[in-house]
């Protein structure tokens, strides 16, 4: 039973009256000055709000408020200890919703609405909490603008952009006004008018008309529906296709033009056209609405509107012919990251991009490398390991990766392969630290000739580690599992993961101690200031984001996607397509992927404060470092973890 | 001789409300449920600790009914001594003479702190001592001492870690371990600087909620049990919840 079960009908009788100069203890003012949203309020307010308050006290374990049974008659403010609040389905199944500490409040929304608890609470911790009585708060709520306003917006589902908001405003400094392009902008902005031809057109009357509109490039429509876009010419094209051919001016505009036209909605962000344009190489893009082009938007425009932008960094990557440039290139990319956070990049976009700029600056180590030591004896692909291969690396850290080539039709050949691989790893490896790449600690490099091996050797090493899962192979999934290819030969990367994946689909035990051990991993955390921390240790009262926050997350994605046979690494991909094959409902996938980027988010501007300060980054967040709304929606984010770890015990259940 | 009998402080009559507080004492139910209950939770600054000579000057006191402490019935008072001129030297740091000057003698606080107390129990820590200097004044002015019972935080602290961590081997009150400080700290409590008999108290309420409520989770309802299980040595009772 619940406490305020039985206080409902205590009498308030008491003989003395102390009214007339009781003074507010400062116990509970000088808290109230320290809790949203009480600390908006005046001295006098609070004052006179400690004085109806009392404090209680409920062990560790204590069942506060019961779900629809509970009248609530204070609004509990938590000073020390912590609470979990949860929901009980019919078939006895706990799903969490919250853990609040210090600061938090309870009671509030069934306060508001006049409704019993809508959530069992209980507490998790001994607990001190002070009880506001129901209808002085509600006094608070309505006289209140600042109250009401907390409360309100607490209750809305605008928490998440308010946050994210409140990260980009907050955190980090400005540098000019004109930072925020690339996520401010979209494709409809930047688009220009459209000039269009029919395709029974000859070259020279598309080129007139470029000329006279003094425009680069030029649409191209289906004779019979002008609004119908086939293809486009650019002035590349009349350059290299028609000039430089000896082509005759009068043939059709068609036999020049390309084609399909690749578009990008009128909605898509600056950021996103910058991204197709890297990955596709596709300069020119067709700016679409309700189904028909509008206009063209070019690299050529963004690129002279955005000075310093990850592209200009990505095509001077691509034009270097000179290791020493490619090491100041790729020792660069760091600083593009506080650009695109200032521009309100989300992290998932972040490590998007920076994944793109790491492999072409793979790409061009090993492309001149090659040039230099002459083709490799077998086709061969450089794979990308660990959060490279999930394509998740923010700032620079230690390189894991690995080779895997073609299996030598002899001995001589395996020699041969041996050799040059090992030549080739060593050198790769260098330019790489010297790119800013530190070395891996464990050597999970591809100089080390452990992972250097031809394709059949690593299928042995795989099938060891699926058909195993000991605690070698458990140690090492995440890095390796999370393989994808960086450079070379696709071909081969695509024959390893057909393999692992049915592997694993043969009845390997990997997924199921994979997802014990995420069920295991429930972290021994405690509550400090409303915040979620470390208990013990030299990081107590701190959170550690990558290990309670992030792993989590990632490790997820990992057990369900080698246990579904999903190839993808990325973790946000992974969930996706989880998503899409039903795996996960939409509700969990949602609420995965808000806590999943709000953890990336915090993390990257934790490190990107620390770099600037001249520290060395990690991953420990303290949470003075964060505002009140932070701290709620990493809680939101960890609720997410108990439901994935419940998703998994589902799945995998304890033998 | 008749004269010199009547002067004698206990022939004196005793006051009514020493008379009251003792009838209702005479008879007092043991048996309710803790939370039926309402506790006065006081602590005293003093003068120096000699019984004979040494005064209150302040009295700090918080109450706890329904087992919540009532933020909204606090007591604070400082009392000016009789020989102000003679304590200045002893004062307790944290009272400044200027404080007392012009604070209201005892016969004042007095009558108006027992009004406050009325019928609750009280609590403190190490009790005796704030008692045996209350019990002094209330001879004194009314002829009489207070029969509401007493608990002792430092008692049941004792009982409590005794169940829980096994110490048998207890040192008295005197040991370091049992100041206020270090069992808030132990028993990890909101704690607060105390800078004064008020704050004092309330460090001593949190302390005594968190003992009382950790020993009724171990099943202990009513006062009559708090009793017992302080008096006996194996505290049983504590860990079977």
């Amino acid at each position: 039973m619940s406490l305020l079960d039985k206080e409902k009908n205590e009498p308030e009788l008491f003989a003395y009256d102390s009214s007339t100069h009781a003074v507010a203890p400062e116990v509970a003012v000088s808290f109230f000055k320290q809790s949203m949203p009480f600390k908006e309020l005046s001295q006098e307010v609070l004052q006179e709000l400690a004085l109806h308050c009392r404090i209680d006290f409920f062990p560790k374990g204590t069942r506060l408020f019961t779900y629809n049974e509970t009248e609530i008659t204070h609004l509990h403010l938590i000073q020390r200890g912590g609470v979990r609040a949860f929901i009980t389905g019919e078939d006895g199944e706990v799903a969490l919703k919250d853990y609040r500490g210090a600061g938090a409040n309870i009671g509030a929304l069934g306060i508001i609405r006049g409704t019993r608890a809508n959530l069992n609470i209980e507490t998790i911790e001994d607990t001190f909490c002070f009880l506001i009585p129901r209808d002085i708060f509600l006094d608070l709520v309505r006289e209140n603008s600042a109250v009401s306003h907390f409360f309100l917006k607490s209750f809305s589902d605008n928490v998440v952009a308010t946050a994210y908001h409140e990260l980009r405003s907050n955190k980090l400094s400005r540098r000019s006004s004109d930072d925020l392009y690339l996520f401010n902008v979209t494709a409809r902005d930047l688009s220009k008018a459209l000039f269009s031809i029919s395709a029974s057109s000859s070259i020279q009357e598309a080129a007139a008309i470029m000329a006279r509109r003094s425009i680069g490039s030029l649409l191209i429509y289906a004779d019979e529906d002008p609004g119908s876009m086939v293809g486009i010419i650019t002035d590349t094209d009349l350059r290299g296709k028609v000039i430089a051919e000896g082509l005759d001016y009068r043939e059709p505009v068609t036999s020049i033009m390309s084609s399909p036209l690749k578009t990008v909605p009128a909605s898509a962000l600056c950021f996103d056209i910058l991204l197709k344009m890297m990955s596709t190489g596709i300069h020119h893009l067709g700016v679409e609405l309700g189904g028909s082009v509008i206009g063209v938007v070019t690299s050529h425009d963004i690129l002279v509107q955005q000075g310093n932008s990850p592209y200009y960094l990505f095509k001077e990557i691509v034009a270097q012919s000179e290791f020493q440039e490619i090491h100041s290139l790729g020792r660069k990319i760091s600083g593009i990251v506080r650009n695109i956070i200032n521009e309100g990049a989300k992290a998932g976009n972040i490590t998007q991009m920076i994944a793109l700029l790491n492999d072409q600056i793979l790409n061009r180590i090993l492309t001149l490398l090659q040039d230099q030591m002459g083709p490799p004896p077998l086709k061969y692909s450089w794979l990308q390991l660990g959060s490279e291969g999930r394509r998740e690396q923010t700032f620079k850290t230690d390189q894991d990766n690995a080779i895997v080539y073609a299996d030598p039709a002899d001995e001589g050949e395996a020699r041969r392969a041996e050799e040059y691989f090992k030549l080739l790893a060593n050198r790769a490896v260098n330019h790489l630290v010297e790119c800013g790449y530190p070395l891996c600690s464990s050597e999970t490099m591809a100089n080390n000739p452990q992972w250097c091996k031809p394709l059949s050797s690593w299928k042995a090493i795989f099938r060891k580690w699926i058909s195993i899962a000991d605690s070698e192979a458990l140690l090492t999934a995440g890095i390796f599992f999370d393989f994808r290819h960086g450079f070379g030969s696709e071909q081969l990367a695509v024959d390893l993961r057909d393999f692992v994946t049915s592997e694993i689909k043969n009845h390997s035990p990997l997924p199921y101690y994979l997802a014990r051990q995420c069920v295991a991993n429930r972290a021994p955390l405690s509550f400090f200031n409303n915040f979620i921390v470390e208990k013990d240790g030299e990081h107590k009262d701190q959170l550690d984001i990558k290990l309670r926050g992030l792993s989590p997350f990632v490790d997820f994605a990992r057990v369900m996607a080698l246990r579904f046979g999903i190839r993808e690494t990325n973790t946000l991909e992974r969930l996706r397509l989880l998503h899409i094959n039903e795996k996960i409902s939409k509700d969990l996938y949602e609420s995965t992927v808000d806590a999943y980027e709000l953890q990336m988010q915090l993390r990257v501007i934790h490190q990107l404060s620390q770099i600037e300060d001249g520290r060395e980054p990690d991953n420990y967040i303290h949470p003075e470092e964060l505002t009140d709304l932070e701290k709620q929606m990493l809680k939101d984010a960890f609720s997410v973890i108990e439901r994935l770890q419940n998703v998994l015990d589902n799945l995998f259940p304890e033998a | 001789m008749f004269d010199r009998i009547r002067r004698l402080p206990w022939f004196k009559p005793a006051d009514e409300r020493i008379l009251e507080n003792r009838a209702y004492f005479k008879d007092f139910d043991q048996t309710r449920p803790l939370t039926d209950y309402s506790f006065v939770v006081f602590d005293t600054e003093l003068t120096g600790l000699n019984r004979k000579k040494d005064e209150i000057i302040s009295i700090g006191a918080v109450r706890i009914k329904n087992l919540q402490i009532d933020l909204g019935e606090t007591f604070h008072r400082f009392i000016k001594p009789e020989k102000l001129d003679h304590t200045e030297a002893t004062l307790v740091h944290r009272i400044t003479p200027e404080q007392l000057k012009d604070a209201p003698p005892m016969e004042q606080v007095l009558p108006e702190f027992l009004s406050f107390v009325g019928n609750s129990l009280i609590v403190g820590h190490y009790v005796g001592l704030d008692m045996s200097f209350l019990h002094r004044v209330t001879e004194k002015h009314y002829n009489g001492t207070l029969m509401n019972p007493c608990v002792d935080t430092i008692r049941m602290a004792q009982g409590y870690k005794r169940v829980m961590f096994g110490y048998y081997h207890e040192g008295g009150t005197t040991n370091s371990r049992y100041s206020l400080k270090d069992l808030s700290e132990e028993f990890n409590l909101p704690f607060f600087e105390a800078h004064d008999a008020l704050e004092d108290a309330m460090q001593t309420a949190y302390l005594f909620l968190y003992l009382i409520k950790k020993f009724r989770k171990g099943g202990l309802i009513t006062l009559r049990e708090l009793y017992q299980a302080g008096r006996e040595s194996d505290w049983r009772v504590l860990s079977s919840g």
